[in-house]
């Protein structure tokens, strides 16, 4: 049999050419990060940077500034802030339990059927977009706020408020704490639960002490990641957030006003301050996420090494 | 005793704790059916958001029948099919607003007489407002009626039942729907998987194929992990700042449904690569020895034995891509602008679904029953996608056991 050098040559070449194109599309794809980052940073910045064409901000003024007005060019951020680090950490509080308890009964509690279509309704929640849990929070959960407050005979503007933020928040991150807790659940050894058993606990002391206890690693990776989840919802989160001009806010039936909710809201021209200090509010949402993800991540060695 | 009364408190919880969640979306369920459902119907999808004035005449081959009866709101032309009543616009205009026609009313067989759309169905609709009517008189001559001449619904009425024969008239189109948002939302389907899918399949190709555990790999990979967890705002900053100019290079003057689309196909990067890694790693090993020892290359086994059996894990990467962009908004924002438009084209600013009702929602008067309608119908989308992957996904776990 005659072998075809060309053809030989030609299949090399292409092969060569072929892993040369799949390296390169490997590193646009991940070098997409250094971009975000890169351009986000250079355009938050400028309006700091002396001889910025509408007029230079203060950067201490703006990081710690209690006051946020479009209209008189009032741009301070520290505020809001604290309300997104408040409202984020409250909505985990309320929905850390309550996924919790749902993971252990997916994965041990619930007959395997119930528990399969219990799972499946989680990932439908996964699923529903953010403005769409946004319709739905401008038109219950605001209005379960507004009740809630006459009840107590506080006035709220129109049911939109801190307390709906976190309602909403706590729903929207739900999905994303228990899946991630269902898996760390299921990854639990056996031969540690069938030690429990044999020692003479019931199974439901094996699930909530020794299940729980050997999961916590993957359940607090779960958290870090609603949390990140919590402080980047943007479309749902401004719909029932009210936008407040100055805080922080810290009564749960006033309104408030979170870094992703400054960013979208009022968003009109694509020139001047008000267009390119969005760029610096996102760049504070970025730090803020970076930040809280290295504090937790930290947090989440120490209690590994614990267990 | 005690620990059992324990157990079964803890136990109880954990049922508690799921019966919420079942609620939560129990609730959205039946808030977005109740507010939304009643509008979902082939005006909402195929017609136009902006009220439209239309001039119709009558089809030459329509010929007249019987009408039937109609006993609802309004003031009912037995011999025209045509109900009107008499409303007070938002804009605190007084109009004839049409609430019933029959089908085989002459109102409902006409066509377009403005220029450029000639001989195109444009039939009255019901919640359209009449302005004029030309209809012709028992000498055979064709009567102006207008507005004024009009008067009220009563009067109307009263008007057309002298008339022998409607020849055209001139209406306002009720407006509302959803079509130029339902086209922009697959121009951006289209965009963002053409570019994202050869970028997400050769990516994964190259983690799972071809990287070693060098150093510079485990960078490549982290990248890519790390744009999973950027919030889709940041995104739409992104697309405006770093991709702008590239749409301008193809005449962009503003923000456009290019740009958008450019920018979603960045989001679903990660999305695509991972579910493209997926299915690789349950291709068998003893397939690639297998065309590598028959002398194929590596990326000649790579085209013709293992992307062929990927091809499931692909498909689960686009509808999960095009579930995602269904879902988008925040990061729209900023690349496509929230003028909802009802004649998108690439180059133009425009609304997906989901941007707009963000758009009516954050109007001065927001529109619940729309914004409800269209999220249903986003809603039943996602999850019949999210169905499928459930179903493709058992297959592939099935395929080569």
């Amino acid at each position: 049999m005659l072998i075809d050098k060309k053809r030989v040559k030609r299949n090399k070449s292409l092969d060569k050419f072929f892993h040369g194109f799949f390296m390169a599309m490997a590193i646009l794809s991940a070098s997409f990060i250094v971009i975000i980052v890169l351009f986000v940073f250079t355009k938050g910045i400028s309006p700091f940077l002396p001889g910025y064409e509408y007029g230079q901000v203060n950067l201490f003024d703006f990081l710690t500034g209690s006051t946020y007005r479009q209209d008189q060019g009032v741009y301070g951020v520290g505020f809001i802030i604290i309300n997104t680090l408040v409202c984020s950490f409250l909505a985990l509080l309320i929905s850390f339990p309550i996924s919790i308890l749902t993971a252990l009964f997916i994965a041990k509690v619930a007959p395997k059927k119930l528990g399969n279509t219990m799972q499946s309704i989680v990932e439908l929640l996964a699923s529903v977009p953010s403005v769409v849990y946004g319709v739905f929070a401008s038109g219950v959960i605001t209005v379960g706020v507004r009740m809630i407050a006459e009840s107590l005979g506080i006035s709220t503007f129109g049911g939109s408020s801190m307390l709906a933020v976190i309602i909403l928040l706590a729903i929207m991150i739900f999905p994303t704490l228990t899946s991630m807790a269902t898996t760390a659940i299921r990854a639990v050894d056996k031969d540690l639960e069938q030690a429990s058993l044999a020692l003479g606990a019931t199974k439901t002391q094996t699930n909530f002490k020794i299940v729980l206890t050997a999961a916590k690693s993957g359940i607090f990776a779960g958290a870090i990641l609603g949390l990140g989840r919590a402080f980047g919802e943007a479309t749902a989160v401004a719909m029932v957030a009210g936008n407040k001009l100055f805080g922080p806010t810290f009564n749960p039936f006033d309104i408030t006003r979170t870094l992703t909710s400054t960013m979208l809201v009022g968003l009109k021209e694509t020139t001047g301050l008000d267009y390119d200090i969005r760029f610096s509010v996102g760049l504070v949402l970025i730090a803020v996420i970076f930040f809280s993800n290295f504090i937790l991540n930290m947090v989440k060695k120490r209690i590994g090494r614990n267990l | 005793m005690r620990r059992e009364v324990k157990d079964k408190i803890l136990q109880a919880l954990t049922y508690i704790a799921s019966a919420l969640s079942v609620f939560v979306l129990g609730a959205i369920i039946v808030y977005l059916v109740i507010n939304g459902l009643s509008l979902i119907n082939t005006h909402l999808l195929t017609s136009n958001y902006y009220p439209q004035t239309a001039n119709s005449g009558v089809k030459a081959d329509y010929v007249y029948s019987e009408m039937g009866d109609y006993s609802g709101n309004g003031h009912y032309s037995k011999k025209w099919g045509i109900a009107v009543e008499d409303i007070v616009t938002s804009h605190n205009d007084e109009e004839i607003s049409v609430t019933y026609i029959d089908p085989n009313s002459p109102f409902a067989h006409m066509e377009s007489l403005v220029a450029g759309q000639e001989g195109q169905d444009s039939s009255l609709e019901v919640g359209s407002n009449i302005q004029n009517i030309y209809y012709t008189d028992e000498n055979g001559e064709t009567v102006f009626l207008s507005k004024v001449q009009m008067g009220d619904a009563e009067n109307l009425v009263a008007r057309l039942d002298e008339a022998e024969g409607i020849v055209s008239c001139n209406f306002e189109s009720l407006g509302g729907g959803i079509r130029g948002s339902i086209v922009t939302t697959l121009y951006l389907i289209v965009i963002s998987l053409i570019i994202s899918l050869p970028i997400g399949i050769a990516s994964a190709i190259y983690l799972h194929e071809y990287a070693n555990k060098s150093k510079i790999n485990r960078l490549i990979r982290q990248g890519i992990d790390t744009l999973t967890g950027v919030p889709s705002i940041v995104y739409g900053l992104m697309g405006v700042a770093v991709l702008f100019p590239v749409t301008q290079l193809f005449g962009a003057t503003s923000t456009s449904i290019l740009l958008g689309g450019l920018t979603l196909a960045i989001i679903l990067l990660p999305t695509i690569i991972s579910s493209t890694e997926e299915a690789l790693i349950v291709v068998p090993q003893s397939l690639r020895d297998g065309s590598l020892s028959l002398g194929a290359t590596k990326s000649q086994t790579i085209f013709k034995v293992v992307l062929p059996c990927a091809v499931n894990g692909i498909l689960t990467g686009v509808l999960l891509g095009i579930g995602r962009v269904i879902g988008e908004s925040a990061a729209l924002v900023y690349t496509t602008s929230t003028v909802i438009s009802d004649f998108p084209t690439i180059m133009s600013q425009g609304t997906s679904l989901s941007l707009m009702i963000w758009s009516i929602m954050s109007g001065e008067q927001p529109n619940y029953e729309l914004a409800s309608a269209i999220s249903l119908i986003i809603l039943i989308i996602v999850f019949v996608i999210n169905f499928v992957v459930k179903i493709i996904g058992k297959r592939l776990a099935r395929s080569f056991m």
